[in-house]
């Protein structure tokens, strides 16, 4: 079965909305092209997606040389706010843009739902 | 001990990855991933991040070899590599003429940020189809033959092959350096 794109862009569009703090997300694939997105303004959809790859491979490098094990999630914590990847199944990371005031804890839970309503989808 | 980084670029499927494989002496970092877009048609694993290699070279110079993904929408890794590089090597596939477009594209995007020194590497120059030394500089655009920088042939498979092309670099990058 084809892969639901609109019903990708509306739980991304939902989570975005629906929670405070959190500006944008993004789900891509592994080598870096966009599956689905909901952005600031500005932000580039495809630049966002390669970004992330990137982020990520070298990320699960880390974990594999460093001897730090599989990645979990990979944080960027800046003055003005957090971008967190995340593995969303085999073929797909979640890149989640939040602002500085966001509270990590409730974050990290909402993660977690997000991604288990689009592993539903991507099945 | 004296570092040089040397950047590793070209178009997609050019043999980067291979290129950097085949003389490092550490085990190579590489950042490959499973290719979904037309890539996959070509190869299954795509760099996404970079390569990295080492060589030690003489007594007191270290090498340490980039390789940089193909694809566009990485190039703000170009950015990020060429900006720390020394000297750079372009790699393009004889027998794809039509990625010469793209390789054009690496090329201004490089020299639109750095003038350091650069050789060409030409790959898969044994493929049926691949294109003579001389038709792949004019159709990337160095028609004057005085403005053109080295061309070698590589086969990135061959360790031999790899050293040469290397030295031919590095060689260029020491010319620089004394003028």
């Amino acid at each position: 079965m084809a892969i639901n794109t609109e019903k990708l862009s509306m739980i991304l569009q939902h989570f975005v909305t629906a929670t405070t703090d959190v500006q944008g997300a993004a789900l891509v694939t592994p080598d870096g092209l966009p599956l689905g997105a909901s952005l600031p303004s500005g932000m580039d959809e495809e630049r966002v997606s390669a970004m992330s790859a990137s982020m990520l491979s070298l990320g699960e490098r880390i974990g594999i040389e460093l001897a730090r094990g599989s990645v979990d999630r990979i944080f960027v914590e800046g003055n003005k706010g957090f971008g967190i990847l995340t593995g969303c199944g085999e073929d797909a990371v979640l890149l989640v843009l939040a602002s500085e005031t966001a509270k990590q804890g409730l974050l990290m839970l909402e993660i977690k739902r997000v991604l288990a309503e689009l592993k539903l989808v991507l099945m | 001990m004296e570092i040089m980084r040397l950047i590793v670029t070209g178009t997609v499927g050019a043999g980067k990855s291979t290129f950097i494989r085949s003389v490092s002496e550490i085990e190579v970092v590489d950042t490959d991933t499973r290719a979904t877009d037309e890539t996959a048609l070509l190869k299954q694993k795509t760099t996404v991040a970079f390569d990295f290699g080492r060589l030690q070279f003489g007594p007191d110079m270290a090498l340490h070899l980039y390789g940089t993904p193909g694809q566009s929408r990485f190039d703000f890794m170009w950015d990020i590599l060429i900006c720390k590089g020394h000297a750079y090597i372009l790699l393009i596939a004889a027998h794809r003429p039509r990625e010469f477009r793209q390789a054009r594209k690496i090329l201004n995007f490089m020299k639109e940020r750095v003038q350091i020194p650069m050789i060409i590497g030409l790959t898969h120059t044994d493929c049926p189809g691949a294109w003579s030394e001389e038709d792949v500089y004019l159709s990337i655009g160095y028609i004057d033959k005085e403005q053109r920088p080295p061309m070698i042939k590589v086969n990135p498979t061959q360790r031999e092959s790899v050293a040469e092309a290397v030295i031919t670099l590095v060689q260029r990058l020491m010319e620089s350096c004394a003028v």
